[in-house]
């Protein structure tokens, strides 16, 4: 089985993110790592293979710097890694991004295709599912378990109340939620072996794909300062709790 | 024709001797060097005191007497086993000189008779008090030995009386065996030949006896005290990693019994399952399957067995699952109690972690929620917690602070608030102490803020030795660029490592702790206390501060100035009881039957005292957590918190 | 100008986002549809015709829950190539993100996730940074736009108005449906898991005992959330391991986190400090998870929680 792996290297998880003067998010500085988000799907897609056969490519459009995110993925066990990085590309929408993943996807054989649920710094969530409609294949997202089955995956999906268990058939593309999987530490014969791993480089000449720039920030403005950060007590603290459950959209 | 015999005899037991011997000699000739030749007057220094002199096995008075016994007599009696060749040629042929000389013969007959007297004593220890930390241990076999040994000192007793009633040897001289020579007559030459025999015939076979025994001891003890490492025990030897280098030369710490080095196998052979080690190790305390004792048996019987028929495959087998399982290698918190503790220098945390070495970095088999240390101290932030590492000055409000900018002059201390210092809430308020007294004594001092990172300490006690040496690079490159000579650490792990490790990656700093400097302060009159505290204190004594550094007087300056009442715990100072939070065990779940801080704060708690301090962060967030478990009204403080509160309120 | 909402409908009705979406769509002016595939659709118009939906595109077909995405973004995509609306807006949900990404392959025009507001049809706001700064982004290219707005973005009002029923076909060919739904399974009685769970109660040692958190699940089932547990009382055996968030334990990033009786050690904070809002009930005010926390209640968690427990269930019956 062929496992293709998309993944993203975002700026410091846990860092303060800044703008640069063209109100785009400062992507390199040297402090990035691979999404958090993308090491369950990573997990899943080398578990996987592990059991089934095949093997794991990761692929990643980002700036250079994103090499050292498919590194990882080469470190954790991957076989191969794609990374498509371009001036062009700065500031891509996720049209573009998922042009250029199905782009990526669209010429080499796959069986699977696997995602993060949403990125660490973006959280746009929609690229996996427009790739996959570009690629005319089926896909499940919020993904908690997949076996193989004759025709296809059986898939466990997450749901608000349990889960739904789908038929899926093959080839498809799916997103993993956090959790699902508990993302190996890779060992430092991994990151020797990554190094001489194959990683190939794309533009988007080599890929037929434009860049085309839908949507512009006009103004970056301060929010206001939270209402929180307040301590309470007494009679209303109850009715307070309440109102911020409802405010956060859970009542 | 006696001699024809004696040949013969000798001959056989040496060659036995030897072909036994072969294997394990092998295995040492052949492993990786131990670079341990440096100060080699230290070295022979430790040969008179602690093996000529016994002194580590004194840390316990009864048994170190019992072997001090045996040991000495054994050395005074060596002449006596050529004396007894001798007088199988002729039963008129001695020593020369020796043979005959009184004082000698008294020394002979005393040794003798204490010889026995420490058997006493072990069989005493073994068969009637029968202390725990000889659980795990082959009881059988120590039976047999120091049955053998009984056995050599009364047939030379025995003989040596019936060569006074035989008239070859002078009585007056040997009260013992001059008491013992009324069992015998002027016509008991058949049974001075029978017991001269008898003798050396067991001296033989316990020769024989030895290469394969734990009693291998008496010939590796010495090597294996002398081969220790010098200088303070917290410092673990690097091992450089060059990702970038041949493949050939990679080695990930220690996978099986080929990668130990001559060092770690000496150590293996030169056991005597004594249980020292066993009986402070704080894991095996709290029921926990480690005991450093029974980890280095296991290691010892494996190495054994792979050095039989099928010594080439069995060579490369696993240690970790095949001889000690994971579980055992994790629960270590490398207090290197063990290590103090062990009488003939036996290096079990060395070897603990170059076995994790192999798992993390070979194999990365580890606990699972120790993941997320690694991940934090490598990531983008380098901290164990992952924080950001812009907030690494969260901790400054209002207190004066300089953080030193690139470029800036260094000043005269710099003072390494470290990650717990930097984030944890507990730590927070000792580096806010710190900081006030520094400032309220006037030193010239400043920080590193976000360009201070990790020190390493748990990723390399954890076994991620690449990693630790990427940080030590690291930040030892910032410490060099800053012009940084001197260094103020509050974390007992951070300064271990900047002043004991950290010279293997360049370094060249003065590092002193907290309690040090402000010792220091005190004592020069920089800081003025009201004296005026009230209370009782025990002081906790940090393992990387305290037994692995030989800091115990400062902290307890510090709390003398503050006014509380000191009281100590039973066990303080080399032989203080770890927080349970060291070798990378903060960041790991805990099993067993009980909790390190538990146990360890009972201990704090049962002295009376109303405050427990502390001098290391580790320490204090295990403590405090164990105070708050239990519900108890103790407080958990750092000793810089009871300064400050002494001083400047 | 043209603007539907896609409205996410079931048996009981509209979901409260397509009638924030709807109210939205009527200050921007022009007309105003709805879309609304699924069981559920048809009954859903009146309600949505009553928010400001002139027509609504409403097919009551089994087909979009048994392919959820696909089938609805294709359907949906050979309308808005029969109407060729200007712009979709879409409740910032899961279901919905699915739709929307689907479409916008098909339509090849701009996306905007995460929207908190429109200022006008081409123009859309969103929060970064945790909150910290509000971004105005002008959408450009082709129509439609497709914005998906985070829910309870706005307050839906309605007009009064009626709403005429279009009924769509489902025709989803074979080969456009994807994956088949084969099996459902509700997990009430044991709820989310801890790390997917829209909201987190978590005890720590505060609460003194595994009793308690019998107040804690009654608490959990009431908001449709988990329980979790600091290593305290983890380690005191109150709970198993398996609730425990943290450095060591399970890192969670809810909407809201509920830490009951938890002080806020570093130990505990790594796992949560992702959680978009952080309510904190402690009888210490000092705690150091009060510094953290949106909303911090001082007090005893005894009456506090079983309170709250029943006032959520009040608003959420009502």
């Amino acid at each position: 089985m062929n496992v293709l792996v998309c993944t993203k290297f975002v700026p410091n998880p846990s860092g303060t993110p800044t703008l640069g003067p063209d109100h785009l998010l400062v992507r390199d500085g040297g402090d990035g790592a691979l999404d958090p988000g993308d090491e369950y799907g990573l997990e899943l897609a080398l578990q996987l293979t592990e059991a089934g056969g095949g093997q794991v490519t990761a692929v990643s459009m980002g700036p250079e710097d994103a090499a050292a995110g498919v590194q990882r993925a080469l470190a954790m066990g991957a076989a191969e890694g794609i990374l498509v990085t371009d001036d062009a590309l700065r500031g891509a929408d996720a049209l573009v991004t998922a042009r250029v993943l199905a782009a990526v996807a669209g010429s080499r054989p796959f069986d699977l295709i696997v995602a993060g649920a949403e990125s660490t710094d973006g959280y746009t969530g929609t690229v996996p599912v427009t790739v996959a409609e570009l690629l005319g294949i089926p896909s499940v997202t919020a993904v908690r378990k997949l076996e193989p089955v004759a025709d296809g995956y059986r898939i466990e999906r997450q749901t608000e109340d349990g889960y739904d268990v789908l038929a899926c058939p093959a080839p498809a593309l799916v997103t993993v939620t956090a959790g699902a999987t508990e993302p190996r530490y890779p060992s430092l014969k991994g990151i020797m072996a990554a190094k001489s791993k194959p990683m190939e480089r794309l533009a988007l000449a080599d890929l037929g794909v434009e860049a085309a720039v839908t949507q512009r920030v006009t103004a970056v403005t301060e929010a206001p300062a939270k209402a929180g950060g307040e301590i309470v007590q007494g009679d209303d603290a109850v009715a307070r709790i309440a109102d911020l459950l409802t405010d956060a959209g859970v009542i | 024709m006696s001699a024809v015999a004696l040949a013969a005899v000798l001959a056989g037991a040496v060659a036995l001797f030897v072909t036994r011997s072969r294997a394990r000699v092998a295995l040492v000739r052949a492993a990786r060097p131990t670079p341990r030749t440096d100060d080699v007057a230290a070295r022979a220094g430790r040969e008179l005191t602690q093996v000529l002199g016994q002194r580590k096995l004194f840390q316990k008075a009864v048994p170190g007497l019992m072997h001090a016994f045996i040991f000495w007599g054994f050395l005074v009696l060596f002449p006596t086993i050529v004396e007894a060749m001798l007088a199988i040629v002729d039963p008129d042929w001695t020593l020369p000189y020796l043979g005959h000389a009184p004082w000698f013969l008294f020394v002979v007959d005393l040794f003798a008779t204490l010889v026995i007297v420490g058997v006493a004593i072990a069989f005493a220890i073994r068969k009637v008090q029968r202390p725990a930390r000889f659980e795990g241990s082959h009881m059988g076999e120590a039976d047999r030995i120091l049955l053998t040994i009984l056995a050599i000192v009364v047939t030379l007793l025995l003989w040596n009386a019936s060569r006074i009633a035989l008239g070859l040897s002078d009585g007056d001289a040997q009260p013992v065996a001059g008491a013992l020579s009324g069992l015998f007559t002027a016509t008991s030459g058949t049974a001075e030949r029978i017991l001269v025999w008898s003798h050396l015939l067991i001296v033989l076979a316990f020769l024989t006896y030895l290469p394969r025994s734990k009693h291998l001891h008496i010939i590796t003890a010495a090597p294996n005290v002398f081969f220790a490492k010098n200088g303070p025990s917290g410092r673990l030897e690097p091992q450089r990693i060059d990702l970038e280098g041949p493949d050939e030369d990679l080695r990930f710490g220690v996978a099986t019994a080929a990668d130990l080095s001559k060092k770690q196998l000496l150590d293996l052979f030169s056991c005597t399952e004594c249980g020292r080690c066993q009986d402070v190790c704080p894991a095996w305390a709290t029921g926990k399957p480690l005991s450093p004792k029974l980890l280095i048996m296991d290691l010892r019987d494996h190495v054994a067995g792979a050095t039989g028929a099928t010594g080439e495959i069995e060579l490369q087998a696993p240690l970790v699952p095949d001889a000690v399982t994971d579980e055992v290698v994790w629960d270590c918190v490398t207090c290197g109690a063990c290590v103090r503790e062990c009488p003939v220098d036996i290096e079990h945390v060395d070897t603990i972690v170059d076995l994790r070495r192999n798992l993390v970095m070979a194999e990365s088999r580890f606990p699972s929620e120790a993941g997320a240390m690694l991940r934090g101290v490598e990531g983008p932030n380098q901290n164990p917690w992952g924080q950001p590492a812009s907030e690494r000055t969260g901790w400054v409000g209002d207190i004066p602070v300089r953080v030193l900018q690139p470029g800036e002059d260094a000043p005269e201390y710099l003072f390494w608030v470290g990650c717990a210092g930097a984030f944890d809430d507990r730590a927070k308020k000792t580096t806010q102490s710190v900081a006030r007294l520094l400032n309220a004594a006037g030193v010239d001092w400043a920080i590193l803020g976000a360009r201070e990172s990790c020190t390493g300490d748990p990723a390399r006690r954890m076994g991620h030795e690449y990693l630790f040496q990427m940080l030590a690079e690291q930040n030892v490159a910032t410490l060099t660029e800053a012009g940084v000579r001197k260094v103020v650490a509050t974390c007992a792990h951070c300064f271990n490592t900047l002043a004991n490790e950290y010279p293997d990656y360049g370094a060249r700093l003065e590092v002193v702790h907290h309690t040090e400097l402000l010792s220091h302060l005190l004592a020069e009159q920089r800081l003025l206390t009201t004296g005026g505290a009230a209370g009782t204190v025990t002081y906790h004594d940090a393992c990387y501060l305290g037994r692995h550094n030989g800091r115990f007087d400062a902290p307890r300056d510090v709390l003398a100035g503050t006014g509380l009442t000191s009281t100590e715990m039973e066990r303080a100072r080399e032989r203080s009881f770890c927080c349970g939070a060291g070798g990378a065990r903060m960041w790991m779940e805990e099993g067993g039957e009980a909790r390190i801080n538990d146990t360890r704060f009972a201990e704090a708690e049962a002295t009376g005292a109303d405050t427990v301090a502390v001098a290391c962060p580790y320490c204090f967030v295990m403590l405090d957590d164990a105070a708050k478990a239990k519900g108890s009204d103790v407080r958990v403080a750092d000793v810089a918190t009871l300064l400050a509160e002494a001083t400047l309120d | 100008m043209t603007t539907w909402v896609i409205a996410e409908v079931g048996p009981e009705g509209p979901a409260e986002s397509a009638l924030e979406l709807l109210t939205k769509a009527r200050d921007l002016g022009g007309d105003v549809a709805a879309v609304a595939l699924g069981p559920g659709a048809t009954g859903a118009a009146e309600a949505l015709g009553a928010h400001g939906a002139a027509t609504v595109y409403a097919s009551d077909d089994a087909i979009f829950e048994e392919h959820p995405g696909s089938a609805a973004a294709h359907v949906l995509a050979e309308l808005v190539g029969a109407h060729a609306p200007d712009l979709l807006l879409f409740a910032g949900t899961y279901a919905s993100r699915d739709v929307a990404g689907r479409l916008q392959a098909r339509t090849g025009t701009t996306l905007m996730a995460n929207a908190t507001d429109l200022p006008a049809a081409d123009r859309a706001t969103t929060e970064i940074f945790g909150g910290t700064a509000i971004v105005e982004v002008a959408l450009e290219g082709p129509a439609p736009r497709l914005v998906l707005v985070r829910p309870k973005s706005f307050a839906a009002s309605p007009s009064g108005g009626t709403a005429t029923i279009v009924p769509v076909t489902a025709d989803v060919p074979e080969d456009r449906r994807g994956a088949r739904v084969v099996e459902r399974h509700a997990e009430a009685a044991s709820g989310p898991k801890l790390e997917d769970a829209k909201v987190v109660v978590a005890g720590g040692r505060g609460l003194g005992g595994p009793d308690p958190f019998s107040i804690l699940d009654d608490l959990a089932a009431a908001v449709g959330g988990a329980v979790g547990a600091s290593r305290a009382a983890v380690d005191a055996g109150w709970v198993p391991y398996a609730y425990q968030i943290g450095q060591t334990g399970k890192t969670v990033k809810p909407d809201v986190y509920i830490a009951v009786g938890i002080s806020g050690a570093l130990q505990h904070v790594t796992g949560m400090k992702g959680a978009k809002r952080i309510v904190a009930i402690n009888r210490d005010g000092d705690a150091p998870i009060m510094q953290l926390a949106d909303l911090g209640v001082v007090g005893d968690l005894f009456t506090i929680v079983p309170a709250l427990t029943e006032e959520v269930r009040r608003r959420a019956g009502s």
